[in-house]
């Protein structure tokens, strides 16, 4: 029944949208702004497909209601990559180490990973399944995914 | 699900067996029912609400009489019951066999109850539903024998 | 699916009590959401009015309290718990039970409030918490009060709390020195999965080997989480051997009452509740 004017920004770029309170985060991007990267896979927070990061939290869009983000700053799959098209070390490492193979899981899948890079630039094994484990791939290319972490992981230590 | 009750009730077979075909008496022994009215061939139609802390569901449905077997003692309800809003629905059916009990003037009363749970309700409704109908089929089954005994 | 609302968005405890009072039964409390937005996008909650504590920042945070409790808020999400240094301090049991609780996107939006009151039986918190005799800090239109976890959780998504009241926190008080504990919880099908069976235990043993103090609680196999009493006054006073802790599972395992579902048969449950229970009983005795 109410609604609510969020400003918000999406990967830099400053947003102002009325929503009616029960907007939920994936629709908003999806349907409000026009930002399709961001998948809707099982809806109820399992797979992974639409995760995003709100002031660098990575989160499920499709479980947050809208009305949460106004102030903060979202980065969806689309704010990965520089203005002028250049990928970041993971995004190109999921390319050169087969992180992917059907793609539908994939903008999740950077999303968490970059999530995850964040938050330890250097993670084992373990840690990358413990914290990769929600976002599910159906094409089963786990190996490619894990394999592509550690690579970014290396790129980045190789460039600080 | 399965559920199976058994009880002496007070009252002879053929009251027993009566009161089992008269189903608006039988349902408003089941908890929540809210109305239940004839819409004739031994069909029903009611309405039962269901609250499990803040979750509240009114489950709209019919109750048909599927078989009777008054030398056998057996008589078979059918129900099936949605909620419009969780978009999920109930089916069960009842086996109600009345049998006369060791006592003059009381019967034996068995019910078994197979009930599917289906639908959206049925992810993550179902162990509200499943836990809900254990705590209902209970109080039915003791409702039921309060109310066919002979005072 | 999910049925319109009127949004409140509070700034303080008090203001939150004060809007839940007046919209009576027509308004739901959100924390974190995740439970909230599933259960009304099945339509099995269709509130008027939801009230928003997400910006009601009393309720943010984690301390430790001048007699050595531990405080956390309610709206303390379940990854800052599991990361939280003061947390693994008190108790490691209770830091890596969170770090476990279904995916970290979960973790960073479920509140420990929002979890209690959902009263979801199969969920992590309870039974790790009641473990280490959690009490609950709850504020209202009456007088604020706390109580112990179990004493809120009394059926399935039902909780003790009367109208308008809100949790505001828990309280963990300090454990005795050297207490062990473990959550150990049955995973059979994926690791973010509810659990088939959970348990946990915390215990103090004495040099001779007496169990001096004992709780055990289990989840995910009864109408809400299960304080196994029955199995921990089996155990206190005595040396816990081999037969001891078999026979205390034996009475922890008939205290449940378990629903079959896709994760097994309700004798199925039992067993390996009796089963977990061994096992947590071990860990924390021999």
């Amino acid at each position: 029944m109410s609604r609510h004017l969020l400003k918000f920004s999406v990967n830099g770029v400053a947003r102002e949208v009325e929503v009616p309170a029960e907007r939920l985060l994936i629709d908003l991007l999806r349907e409000d702004l026009a930002l399709t990267g961001t998948k809707e896979g099982c809806s109820v927070g399992v797979c992974g497909a639409c995760s995003v990061l709100v002031d660098g939290v990575l989160l499920s869009a499709c479980l947050l209601p809208a009305f949460r983000v106004d102030g903060t700053e979202i980065r969806t799959v689309e704010g990965l990559a520089s203005k002028e098209g250049r990928l970041t070390p993971l995004q190109q490492a999921f390319i050169d180490h087969g992180g992917f193979q059907c793609g539908i899981c994939t903008p999740g899948q950077l999303m968490a990973a970059t999530a995850l890079l964040g938050e330890d630039p250097h993670p084992t094994d373990e840690t990358i399944k413990h914290f990769m484990m929600g976002n599910l791939c159906r094409c089963t290319g786990y190996q490619g995914i894990i394999r592509s972490i550690h690579a970014a992981a290396d790129e980045g230590a190789a460039r600080a | 699900m399965r559920f199976e009750h058994k009880s002496t009730v007070n009252a002879p077979r053929a009251v027993v067996w009566a009161f089992l075909l008269d189903v608006p008496r039988v349902a408003h022994c089941v908890p929540g029912v809210e109305t239940i009215e004839s819409i004739g061939d031994d069909r029903f139609r009611g309405v039962l609400k269901v609250a499990v802390g803040p979750v509240r569901l009114t489950l709209t449905g019919e109750v048909a009489i599927a078989s009777r077997d008054e030398a056998a003692g057996i008589a078979v309800l059918r129900a099936t019951a949605a909620d419009k809003g969780a978009g999920g629905a109930v089916s069960a059916e009842m086996r109600m066999v009345v049998t006369d009990g060791m006592a003059p003037d009381t019967s034996e009363l068995q019910i078994v109850t197979e009930a599917q749970v289906m639908g959206r309700i049925g992810e993550f409704g179902q162990p509200i539903i499943k836990r809900k109908a254990d705590q209902t089929m209970n109080e039915f089954a003791a409702n039921l024998g309060r109310a066919i005994s002979v005072p | 699916m999910t049925s319109t609302y009127d949004l409140h968005m509070p700034a303080t405890a008090r203001e939150a009590i004060d809007l839940l009072a007046r919209h009576g039964d027509d308004a739901h409390v959100m924390a974190g959401g995740t439970s909230l937005v599933l259960m009304m996008q099945q339509g099995l909650i269709r509130p008027a009015h939801v009230v928003s504590l997400h910006k009601v920042s009393e309720l943010r945070g984690i301390r430790s309290t001048a007699d050595g409790s531990l405080e956390i808020g309610a709206l303390a999400t379940h990854r800052e718990i599991e990361r939280s240094p003061l947390v693994r301090a008190h108790s490691a049991m209770l830091a890596e039970a969170f770090a476990r609780i279904a995916t970290v996107r979960i973790r960073e939006q479920a509140t420990l409030g929002g979890n209690l009151a959902h009263a979801d039986p199969a969920q992590d918190p309870p039974p790790a918490l009641i473990a280490v005799g959690a009490l609950v800090l709850i504020q209202g239109p009456g007088p604020a009060r706390e109580i112990p976890l179990e004493d809120l959780l009394v059926d399935i998504f039902t909780t003790s709390l009367e109208p308008g009241e809100l949790i505001v926190g828990v309280r963990i008080p300090p454990l005795a020195a050297g207490t062990r504990a473990v959550y150990l919880k049955f995973l059979p099908r994926t690791e973010d999965d509810y659990a088939t069976v959970s348990v946990a235990a915390a215990a103090v043993v004495a040099g001779d080997g007496t169990v001096r103090q004992l709780r055990v609680a289990l989840g995910a196999v009864g109408a809400t989480p299960i304080r196994a009493r029955a199995a921990e006054a089996a155990l206190l006073g005595l040396k816990a051997d081999e037969k001891a802790i078999k026979a205390a599972a034996e009475r922890a395992a008939e205290a449940t009452d378990p629903i079959a579902d896709g994760r097994g048969s309700a004798g199925y449950k039992r067993s390996m509740a009796r089963v977990f229970t061994e096992r947590a009983l071990r860990a924390v005795l021999a």
